[in-house]
């Protein structure tokens, strides 16, 4: 992966659209992290000239949505937490512009051959923001009390750890049941965030004062009106943050945080939703930064019951499909490409095999399919010879969603499929899906995170995670390999193996990778252009999240 | 008076009962479970969601947790959101003044509209004006406040600037920022609500200008907008004071797609956000809050007919005796 050129902007530009975004399609997307070596890429298109940093100043950021809580464990990070928990916390690790994971708040990390012992150094001298300093012990008491613990929303990424230890002040050994070469991508998410543990172990409020080491301080909080930061003037990198002051604004509305970035009331705003994205490009006055990632729109579907246990009903259904007249319904056309895979073509997972090898767009083959199977005296739905396939597609009310599965609908009806359409409300959705109650669903699919995790948590037997039920021993023989070694060659095989057995056996379709967008007045500056504590230029705007700290104000 | 506010304590007292188990029952109902929530996806083991499940003791049964709740409300505690930490007490505090102020200015609007435009099309009833404003309160009728809110913002805040389209600032922190924010989104509520009560206005005023002592007033030559005012208005106004008070009512639950739309910090957002993350405890304060103050406030209306027309007391007085 490598950052894109300006020229590549419109092909770039190619995202996303399942206009639900984060909120819309549970389950999948609440993970900033990227892998050690995967994401997708950002390029700042026609962005104004940045100029020499500028200290002080205060801006307003619109994003998506509130955040329950700031405390790791309890909280429920979007895409909008993340951005605001990254001025607040420093991550342990992020990626760099070439997609490896790099030290941020750590100072070094090394790993034992057998992959199973994981020695992080902190570095010396950081202070949380109540005073006092960062030390090996602080971030094993958090992560003993709220990261690993009863009720934690992140206890299910660090069931295979066994144990942390602070070995001397700044040394942290975490030791793992089993050999894992992706936990370096856990400590880069939320996980991997160092809170204070005084601050807290101060009641059950502490979610509302959180006390991190990052740029700014945690100031006035109105729950989904405005979260006031104010600089950290004792911040441990010399000479940042550039900005006196970010206030962060909830305004779930897209026109309405559009309206706001036009009239002035905000200096930036996020979107993830394509038809956002395209007005927002043609603002005057506005810069825009986007990034396209690895998470898509998609039809998932439930292989333990009748009729989509028979794969010859998948792949038909995978056949039936025109994926670009779906995106040209999410509004994504011209700027999010078709999926085919769990990666974006940006991905170094990537795969042109797995491409041309994806059933799509051939009605006569999905035809063919689907009559095998109606024909079959001994197909799995019990229905006699010659009765049509039937079966419930579930989506959340959202209009553009509504619009898809319409159009869904439409297309496997064209094979003879009959297909109820069903709205669910989204916990209901997610709660089916969990507990494999259904048939097929609206879903999002993919995410920035290393392979290993994306396909464990999706396709292992005993995942909670794995919707779609489905499993396979080529699947789990390639997810060893990923657990097991660190060579990138060998990781991207078995990546692919596992791609092109999704492509045959298809327990969901794709629709295209999301582009998400940072969309900025012009006097705002810097907002891809972080780098680490030694120099090195970060990965950019992942998700439509910065390292704020980094961001200054043109006078 | 005493007797008739114990007539009226006791079905007040009934009716807080049965609006707080419904929604206890409803939200029980609801599928999704509370601990999938609260754990996401990918915390929600069969383990961690029947550990979580045992902390928040939603494993007893319905009317043991009902009766728990009734308990800890009689103690005036509400309980406290396992969603967001917060004393559900706290942050109905904090989103009711939100709430109240922009549907008391959308009511304040609608009620300086209305006036005027009833009384004038009722004195005037089939001419020029009447037309316009009868055929203008249907138009806008049709208008729901949602779509009058995106014109609003297209032509306020984009096009004029004269009000920001979202950035909602307390009263405390400055009153003329705090006035500019609210005055958008009152206005989208209102104009529905005006229309609503220039017909209603209007009806009961036609009828009133039957009465003799209209007649009487314009034979002794009074000038018309005495009449109208000092006459007219007051014996006009029950159909239209008696659905201000329910709208009243209605407002303390907030408007949500105002709320979302303006991403103004009020009731109404929160109440759905607590309903899609099944934050049951926070829905059944926010529910309790919003049916004491609608039964209080058409409890006051009843009141306040007795004072508006003098015949309704010397009814029940003749009734009595």
């Amino acid at each position: 992966m490598t950052p894109k050129p300006r020229s590549h902007r419109r092909l770039i530009a190619l995202v996303a659209v399942l206009a639900l975004a984060a909120a819309g399609c549970g389950g999948g997307d609440d993970d900033d992290t990227t892998a050690p070596e995967s994401s997708g890429s950002s390029t700042t298109a026609e962005v104004s000239p940045q100029g020499d940093p500028v200290r002080g100043g205060s801006i307003t950021v619109g994003i998506e949505a509130e955040t329950n809580s700031w405390l790791p464990g309890s909280a429920n990070f979007s895409n909008a937490g993340i951005n605001v928990a990254l001025a607040i916390y420093d991550p342990l690790f992020r990626r760099d512009a070439d997609g490896v994971l790099h030290p941020y708040l750590a100072e070094k990390m090394a790993v034992s051959d057998d992959l199973t012992e994981w020695t992080v150094t902190l570095r010396s001298g950081v202070k949380f923001h109540d005073g006092t300093p960062l030390t090996a012990q602080a971030m094993k008491t958090t992560f003993d009390t709220y990261i690993n613990a009863t009720g934690s929303n992140l206890a299910g990424q660090v069931k295979d750890v066994q144990s942390v230890t602070a070995v001397d002040e700044l040394t942290l050994l975490y030791t793992l049941a089993a050999p894992n070469a992706a936990f370096g991508d856990v400590l880069a998410g939320a996980v991997g965030w160092a809170f204070s543990p005084t601050a807290a172990a101060s009641g059950p409020d502490a979610g509302s004062h959180p006390v991190g080491t990052g740029p700014f301080l945690f100031g006035d909080w109105q729950r989904d009106s405005k979260l006031v930061l104010t600089r950290n003037p004792d911040y441990w990198q010399e000479g940042l943050p550039y900005l006196d002051e970010i206030v962060f604004r909830p305004i779930p509305d897209e026109d309405t945080r559009i309206s706001s970035l036009k009239t002035g009331d905000v200096d930036a705003v996020q979107s993830l939703r394509q038809s956002a994205i395209r007005q927002l490009q043609d603002l005057d006055g506005v810069d825009t930064y986007e990034f396209l990632g690895n998470n898509s729109g998609s039809a998932i579907f439930n292989t333990s019951v009748a009729p989509l246990d028979d794969v010859r009903v998948r792949r038909a259904l995978a056949y039936a499909l025109d994926q670009d007249q779906l995106i040209e319904v999410l509004g994504g056309t011209g700027i999010t490409p078709a999926e085919t895979q769990y990666f974006s073509e940006d991905s170094p997972y990537y795969s042109e095999a797995v491409a041309a090898a994806w059933p799509t767009g051939d009605a006569e083959e999905a035809a063919k399919l689907i009559d095998e199977y109606v024909n079959d005296p001994e197909r799995s739905d019990g229905k006699a010879v010659g009765d049509p396939v039937t079966f419930t597609f579930d989506c959340p009310p959202d209009p553009s969603l509504i619009e898809l599965s319409q159009l869904y609908q439409a297309f496997w009806g064209g094979i003879g499929v009959e297909v109820d359409l069903n709205q669910v409300e989204q916990a209901t959705h997610v709660s089916e899906a969990i507990a494999g109650d259904y048939q097929a669903k609206c879903w999002r699919v993919g995410d920035q995170g290393d392979p290993y995790r994306t396909f464990t948590d999706a396709f292992t037997a005993d995942s909670p995670l794995n919707f779609t039920r489905f499993s396979h021993p080529r699947i789990d023989e390639a997810l060893d390999v990923l657990r097991t070694t660190a060579d990138n060659e060998a990781r991207k095989a078995a990546v692919e193996d596992i791609s092109m057995v999704l492509a045959e056996e298809v327990p969901n379709t794709f629709t295209a990778a999301t582009l998400s967008v940072l969309a900025v007045q012009e006097n705002v500056k810097n907002v891809d252009g972080w780098t680490f504590p030694d120099g090195t230029k970060g990965e950019g705007v992942p998700g439509a999240t910065t390292m704020w700290g980094h961001v200054w104000l043109a006078e | 008076m005493a007797r008739s506010l114990t007539r009226r304590v006791v079905p007040l007292a009934a009716t807080l009962i049965a609006v707080s188990f419904l929604t206890f029952l409803l939200t029980s109902l609801l599928p999704g479970d509370p601990a999938v929530q609260i754990l996401g996806p990918q915390g929600a083991t069969p383990e961690a969601v029947a550990r979580v499940r045992a902390d928040l003791h939603l494993d007893d049964p319905l009317l043991v947790r009902y009766a728990r709740w009734v308990g800890d409300v009689a103690q005036g505690d509400l309980g406290r959101s396992y969603r967001t930490g917060q004393e559900v007490r706290d942050a109905i505090g904090e989103r009711l003044p939100v709430t109240l102020e922009i549907g008391g200015m959308a009511i304040v609007f609608a009620l300086l509209g209305a006036i005027p435009l009833g009384m004038l099309s009722a004195y005037r009833a089939g001419g020029g004006v009447d037309r316009a404003v009868t055929g203008t309160s249907f138009a806008l009728l049709a208008v729901p406040s949602f779509m009058m809110a995106i014109v609003l913002i297209l032509v306020f805040a984009e096009q004029l600037g004269w009000a920001p389209a979202t950035g909602w600032v307390r009263l405390s922190d400055d009153v003329g920022d705090n006035l500019r924010g609210a005055v958008l989104p009152a206005l989208s509520i209102s104009i529905g609500e005006l229309a609503v009560y220039t017909r209603l206005l209007r009806s009961d005023t036609i009828a009133t200008l039957q009465e003799d002592y209209i007649s009487l007033a314009r034979a002794k030559g009074m000038p018309t907008f005495w009449i109208l005012l000092r006459h007219a208005l007051r014996p006009s106004s029950f159909s239209l004071l008696t659905v201000v008070g329910l709208q009243i009512g209605a407002i303390m639950s907030g408007s949500v797609l105002i709320e979302t739309l303006f991403a103004l910090p009020g009731v109404g957002r929160l109440l759905v956000d607590s309903i899609y993350q099944r934050d049951l405890v926070m829905v059944q304060g926010i529910a309790l809050v919003v049916a004491v103050s609608y039964v209080v406030v058409n409890f006051a209306v009843d009141i306040v007919y007795t004072y508006l027309d003098p015949r309704i007391r010397r009814g029940r007085a003749a009734a009595r005796a």
